[in-house]
């Protein structure tokens, strides 16, 4: 245990103080009622404070229902080379997070937003979705 | 539990792992002083858009030194870097809804859990100053922290929470604040976008550890313009004039500028009310100014300075890539001393994104109507 740890910890310890955030998380969303929603991209507003992805989820009964899944600020994403048609309308993914405290509302945080197969959203290497660096021999040309 | 990521345990400094290797600028090195660029008044050319994004946080973390060494920053940064690594590993698909009851997360995330890492833009290196990678921004006094509050500061921040005015709490649950939610008044100025949170637009302008943490300066000789991405805090200051009535309080207080030398001074008095009453109630968190590093204690968040609230930031062209950010706070009717900090605003090529913040807030109409729905239910 040599002194830089004991600095790294207290560094570590220093960011795990709670989050800051553009809003209360907890006055907008209901701890219980727990969703985990998987449907196709109908629409992405990348707007601020908060993007909001539309995905139309399958209801048991075979209906869709359009659900809107809150997201950050997209303007660190347009940084990081994310384009508007990044995530492009009929992508699937998986959203798990907590519908808002009003039920009427078909909304939810998106605390962990993915592509079927786990991958992290804009963060996967290639496929449909991350960005376009040029890895991807699929990826469609701009 | 594993594959749970959310966004309070990001607050450690996570950068999206594209933005990780902006050189750091090192002021006053090299035999020659620097000479910046001029504009046409003779005065250093002080434009551009600066990322203002840094693991230094406003107060040195206890225990720790001032200076650390390249080796001991690079095992940091690493450090933080692994944290972001871990944050874009992929999860189940096949993941089930998150826990009934919540997810117990902290802070803003409030028990709800937040949202995915790949959003934020916190920083990945330490602040350097004068070739020195600094562990706080805080210099003055030298322990970099913020001084202890006076006793009458204590008691009007105590009144003040008791008289009701600041009683909404971004990161507590509404069980501690009955009505908060009920009122977009009351709600924090970040939520209602009248303000960033923290005290990104300042000033002093801080890096708010988080997001949006781009700055833009344009200069013309007689108006400075220092414009904030998030919610498009546009702070305008006037060159050589007198500060306003005393009666007459505006969003970032009133700045009025001058050269000294090739410095550029900014002092700012006349705060509006509200943003040092608001300054007062918002989350908890790294110690940030005008929100909860008021006071040196982490655990002794809510404070807030008085009106006379004193700031006086300096803007010195270091290099052509970077901008060295000075400030002072004074008001001795809350800190027993005058404070001062300062850290690198290095330049960016990125751009500036409007914010338009208003058109798309769903997020405090969710709020709103989860406080009316409550209300229907309770009855």
């Amino acid at each position: 245990m040599n002194r830089i740890i004991l600095v790294a910890a207290a560094i570590a310890l220093t960011f795990a103080v709670p989050a800051r955030a553009h809003h209360a998380f907890g006055g907008e969303f209901d701890a219980n009622r727990p969703v985990l929603l998987k449907g196709a991209v109908v629409k992405v507003e990348w707007v601020n404070p908060h993007a909001w992805i539309h995905i139309a989820v399958k209801q048991p009964d075979g209906k869709t229902e359009v659900w809107m899944v809150e997201g950050g600020s997209p303007n660190s994403l347009l940084r990081a080379g994310i384009k508007r048609d990044s995530l492009p309308v009929g992508t699937e993914i998986v959203v798990d997070g907590y519908q808002a405290r009003d039920h009427t509302l078909k909304r939810a945080n998106g605390r962990n937003i993915t592509y079927p197969d786990g991958r992290k959203l804009f963060l996967g290497s290639s496929g449909t979705g991350a960005p376009t660096d040029g890895a991807d021999p699929t990826e469609k040309k701009k | 539990m594993k594959h749970r990521w959310i966004v309070v345990t990001m607050m450690s400094g996570l950068v999206l792992a594209l933005s990780i290797a902006e050189p750091i600028p090192v002021a006053g090195q090299g035999a020659k002083p620097y000479s910046p660029k001029r504009m046409a008044d003779g005065h250093p050319d002080l434009q551009g858009t600066y990322d203002l994004a840094t693991l230094t946080p406003l107060e040195r973390p206890a225990g720790m030194k001032a200076v650390l060494t390249r080796e001991e920053v690079a095992k940091l940064e690493r450090a933080v870097k692994t944290q972001v690594d871990e944050g874009a590993k992929p999860i189940s698909g096949e993941r089930a809804a998150p826990p009934q009851g919540g997810d117990g997360s902290a802070g803003a995330a409030g028990n709800v859990g937040g949202y995915n890492t790949f959003w934020l833009d916190p920083g990945s290196t330490f602040t350097v100053v004068n070739g020195e990678i600094r562990t706080s921004i805080i210099v003055d006094p030298p322990d970099g922290r913020i001084p202890q509050m006076t006793p009458a500061a204590r008691q009007r921040i105590a009144a003040r929470l008791l008289a009701g005015a600041g009683q909404p709490n971004n990161d507590r649950g509404l069980e501690t604040a009955p009505g908060a939610y009920d009122d977009p008044e009351r709600r924090p100025l970040g939520e209602r976008c009248l303000l960033g949170f923290g005290s990104t637009a300042g000033p002093p302008a801080l890096p708010n550890y988080f997001y949006n943490n781009l700055h833009k300066i344009v200069q013309t000789p007689t108006t400075i313009l220092i414009l904030n991405e998030m919610v498009h805090d546009a702070r305008v200051v006037r060159m050589n004039a007198e500060h306003l009535p005393k009666h007459i309080r505006k969003w970032m207080g009133d700045s009025v500028g001058r050269w000294e030398g090739d410095t550029l001074v900014v002092d700012t008095t006349n705060f509006n009310a509200d943003q040092i009453r608001y300054a007062v109630q918002a989350a908890p968190g790294r110690g940030l100014f005008m929100v909860e590093s008021l006071g040196a204690k982490p655990q002794d968040r809510l404070q807030g300075p008085s009106q006379d609230l004193h700031v006086i930031e300096r803007f010195t062209r270091v290099a052509d890539n970077a901008l060295l950010y000075r400030f002072t706070v004074e008001d001795p009717g809350t800190w027993v001393a005058p404070f001062t900090g300062e850290f690198t605003w290095p330049a960016t090529n990125e751009q500036i994104f409007e914010y338009a913040c208003h058109e798309a807030n769903y997020a405090l109409e969710n709020i709103l109507r989860g406080a009316r729905q409550r209300d229907a239910t309770a009855k």
